[in-house]
C-alpha cells in the first residue's frame, strides 16, 4: 500500500498509464499466484520427479535413476494398455454422448409441450457428484437384485441377469453408460443453447427455397453450431480423459485391468503402490500425449474450416 | 401420408419420453430405495412405487455423528474455495476482460489449456509439497488445491460477461473521479451479479463433486468430505448396504440441487456464456 502513495508524490505524469499498470498487476496478482503455486509449480516438480526414484514412504531421499521409471512403463506393457482403454472409452463416450445430445438438443428445440420444464429436470444429473452417479448405477447394475438385470429380462432382451460391472466385455460399456446419464444433460444444454443462437429466419429462407428438415440441419444447423461442437466435444474430451471417480467407485479399473485407464493406472502406481517417480513418469508422458490430442484436434477442425471456406 | 405425419409428430416426443426415462428414473429410484426396508429391498419384482415406505435409515445416518461430520466438511471446503474462487477470478478476469498487456492471449490460452493437464502429475506434486508445508490434511490445503480446479474456467467465463459491459460507463465514473477499485466494486460488479452468480455456483458445484483431491489430500477421518467419507466407508465391503448408500446420496444430492434449482438460470447462462463464446 506504499507504492502508489510514493508515486502520486513524485509527480503527475507518472500517473494515468502507471497507475494502471499497477491496478492491473494487483487485480492479477491473486489468480496468478494461486495458479502459479497449484498447478505451474507442481506440473514442472513432477516432471522434475519423474526422473528420480521416490517412494511414498521415504520422500526425503531422491535418487536420480535416469529414465529408468520411463523404461519400465514401457517394458510391462501395462502403461500402453491403459492408454488403449482410456482412447477406447474417450472416444465411445464422447461420440455417443454428441450424438445422442444432438438429438435430444434438437427434440428441445422444437415445439413440445412443457419444453422448459424438461430443460431444467434433464440437467439434474449434470450436479449430482460424480461418486454418487457411480453409486447409483452400481445398485441399478446389482447381478441379483438389481433394477436393471430385471427390466431386461422381463422384456426378454436377455435371458441371463448379466454381471455388468465383473464382466470383462461388459465393465467398460457399464461405465460408459454412467459417465453419459451425468454428462449427457451438459452436452444437451449447450447445443441448445447454440441452436437457439441461429437467427430463425435462416430457417425460413430455406423452407422458401424448399430445403428438406435434413437438409436444413446439414446445411444451417450443423455449420452454424461449429464453434460450439468444437468447444463442448472438447470439455468432454478432456473431462473423461481425466475421468477417475467412476472407475475407481465403479470397478477399480477391473476385472483384470479391463478398465484401468491412464488416469488409474497413474492413482494406483503412485498412491497405491507408493511410487512416486513412476506416477509422475506417466503424467510426463500423459502430457506429451494430451499435447499431441490437442494438436490433432486443432488440426482436424482447421481442415473443416478450410472446405466450408472452399465451398463458398 | 398421414400416417408419416403423425409418426413424424409423435417421433420427438417418443424420444423426449425415452430420454427423461433415462436421465430421470435412475434418481427416483436412489430415492425409492432410500425408503425401502431390508425386506422390501430385495424383493423380486421389486416395489415400483412406495409401498410401505420407512425412515430408519434416515434416522440411522443422522444419528451417525461422522457424517454430520463430513458433511460440515463438504460445506466448509466448498464454501472457503468458492469465495476465493470468487475473488480471485474477478479481479484476474476485469483485468483480463479491461486491459492490454503484452502475453495476454498467451496468459489466457495457458490459464485454460491447465485444464488438460494429468491430474495425476498435479496430485504426486502437490502431495510432496503440502508434506513439506503441512499443508497435508488440512481444510485449508485442500481448498487451495479445489479452488485452483474451479478457477481457470471461472476466469474465461466472468470475463465474457465484463467484455458485455459498456467501458463508457467506467469512463464517466472515472471524469467524476472515481478510483480504480471504485470503479470495480460500485459500478462493473453489481452489473456483473449474474455472472458472479455462476462462477460461484459452478466452483461450489466442482468442489461436491471433488473426490480425488480429498481422497488424496486428507487421510484424517475427522477432516474428510462427503464424497472421499462415503466412499472410505461403504466401498470394498462385502455386501454393500444398498438402502443405507442409496440414503446418503440423496443427502448429498439435497443441497446441490437445491441450489441448482434456485440459480438455474444464472448457470446455464453463465455456462454458455464461458463456452460458447470463449
Amino acid at each position: 500500500m506504499h507504492k502508489p502513495v510514493q508515486l502520486e508524490r513524485r509527480g503527475v505524469r507518472l500517473s494515468e498509464k502507471a497507475k494502471d499498470a499497477i491496478f492491473l498487476a494487483v487485480i492479477i496478482c491473486p489468480a496468478f499466484i494461486l495458479l502459479l503455486s497449484t498447478i505451474g509449480i507442481p506440473i514442472v516438480k513432477s516432471l522434475y520427479m519423474s526422473f528420480f526414484q521416490v517412494s511414498l514412504l521415504s520422500m526425503k531421499s531422491q535418487v536420480w535413476n535416469s529414465f529408468d521409471n520411463y523404461k519400465q512403463l514401457f517394458a510391462d506393457g501395462d502403461f500402453v494398455h491403459s492408454i488403449g482403454v482410456t482412447f477406447r472409452y474417450v472416444f465411445s463416450v464422447v461420440a455417443i454422448q454428441f450424438v445422442l445430445g444432438m438429438a435430444l438438443a434438437l427434440i428441445l428445440n422444437g415445439k413440445i409441450p412443457f419444453r422448459r420444464a424438461l430443460r431444467t429436470v434433464i440437467l439434474i444429473p449434470w450436479v449430482v457428484p460424480t461418486i454418487i452417479g457411480a453409486l447409483l448405477w452400481m445398485w441399478l447394475f446389482q447381478p441379483q437384485y438389481g433394477v436393471l438385470n430385471y427390466i431386461l429380462q422381463t422384456l426378454r432382451l436377455i435371458d441371463q441377469p448379466l454381471q455388468w460391472l465383473s464382466d470383462m466385455q461388459l465393465a467398460l460399456w457399464a461405465v460408459m453408460l454412467a459417465a453419459l446419464w451425468k454428462q449427457l444433460p451438459f452436452m444437451v444444454t449447450m447445443l441448445l443453447a447454440g441452436m437457439q443462437g441461429i437467427p430463425g429466419d435462416m430457417y425460413e429462407a430455406a423452407t422458401i427455397d424448399g430445403a428438406s428438415k435434413r437438409q436444413q440441419f446439414l446445411y444451417i444447423t450443423l455449420p452454424m453450431l461449429k464453434n460450439t461442437i468444437k468447444t463442448v466435444t472438447l470439455i468432454a474430451c478432456i473431462e473423461n480423459f481425466k475421468m477417475f471417480p467412476l472407475f475407481w467407485i465403479m470397478t477399480s479399473g477391473g476385472p483384470v485391468d479391463a478398465t484401468t485407464t491412464l488416469a488409474i493406472f497413474s492413482y494406483k502406481t503412485a498412491f497405491i503402490d507408493l511410487d512416486l517417480g513412476k506416477g509422475a513418469a506417466i503424467g510426463a508422458l500423459w502430457l506429451i500425449i494430451m499435447l499431441l490430442f490437442s494438436w490433432g484436434y486443432n488440426r482436424l477442425f482447421a481442415i473443416g474450416e478450410g472446405k466450408g471456406g472452399s465451398a463458398h | 401420408m398421414r400416417q408419416r405425419r403423425i409418426f413424424g409428430a409423435a417421433l420427438p416426443l417418443l424420444g423426449a419420453a425415452a430420454f427423461l426415462l433415462f436421465l430421470v428414473f435412475p434418481l427416483y429410484w436412489m430415492l425409492l430405495t432410500s425408503f425401502k426396508g431390508n425386506s422390501a429391498l430385495f424383493r423380486i419384482p421389486p416395489d415400483w412405487f412406495p409401498s410401505e415406505p420407512v425412515l430408519s435409515h434416515y434416522k440411522k445416518l443422522f444419528a451417525d455423528n461422522v457424517f454430520t461430520t463430513y458433511y460440515r466438511n463438504s460445506l466448509l471446503v466448498g464454501f472457503g474455495s468458492t469465495a476465493i474462487t470468487l475473488i480471485a477470478a474477478m479481479f484476474a478476469g476485469y483485468g483480463f476482460s479491461r486491459f492490454e498487456f503484452r502475453f495476454k492471449s498467451l496468459a489466457l490460452f495457458s490459464i485454460l489449456s491447465t485444464q488438460m493437464l494429468p491430474v495425476v502429475s498435479l496430485l504426486i506434486a502437490l502431495y510432496t509439497i503440502y508434506n513439506g508445508y503441512g499443508l497435508l490434511n488440512t481444510r485449508t490445503g485442500l481448498v487451495i488445491a479445489l479452488t485452483t480446479a474451479s478457477l481457470p474456467f471461472s476466469i474465461w467465463m466472468i470475463k465474457v460477461f465484463f467484455d458485455n459491459i459498456p467501458v463508457a460507463l467506467e469512463e464517466s465514473a472515472k471524469i467524476d473521479g472515481a478510483s480504480r477499485f471504485g470503479i470495480l466494486f460500485r459500478i462493473v460488479m453489481p452489473l456483473t451479479k449474474p455472472g458472479i452468480f455462476s462462477i460461484g455456483i459452478y466452483s461450489f458445484i466442482l468442489s461436491w463433486d471433488d473426490f480425488l483431491y480429498s481422497l488424496t489430500l486428507i487421510n484424517k477421518d475427522e477432516l474428510r468430505t462427503l464424497n472421499a467419507g462415503i466412499s472410505i466407508r461403504y466401498i470394498g465391503e462385502l455386501s454393500y448396504d444398498w438402502a443405507s448408500i442409496m440414503t446418503v446420496c440423496v443427502t448429498s444430492i439435497v443441497p446441490i440441487s437445491l441450489l441448482f434449482l434456485f440459480f438455474q438460470k444464472y448457470m446455464v447462462s453463465g455456462l454458455t456464456a464461458g463456452a460458447v463464446k470463449g
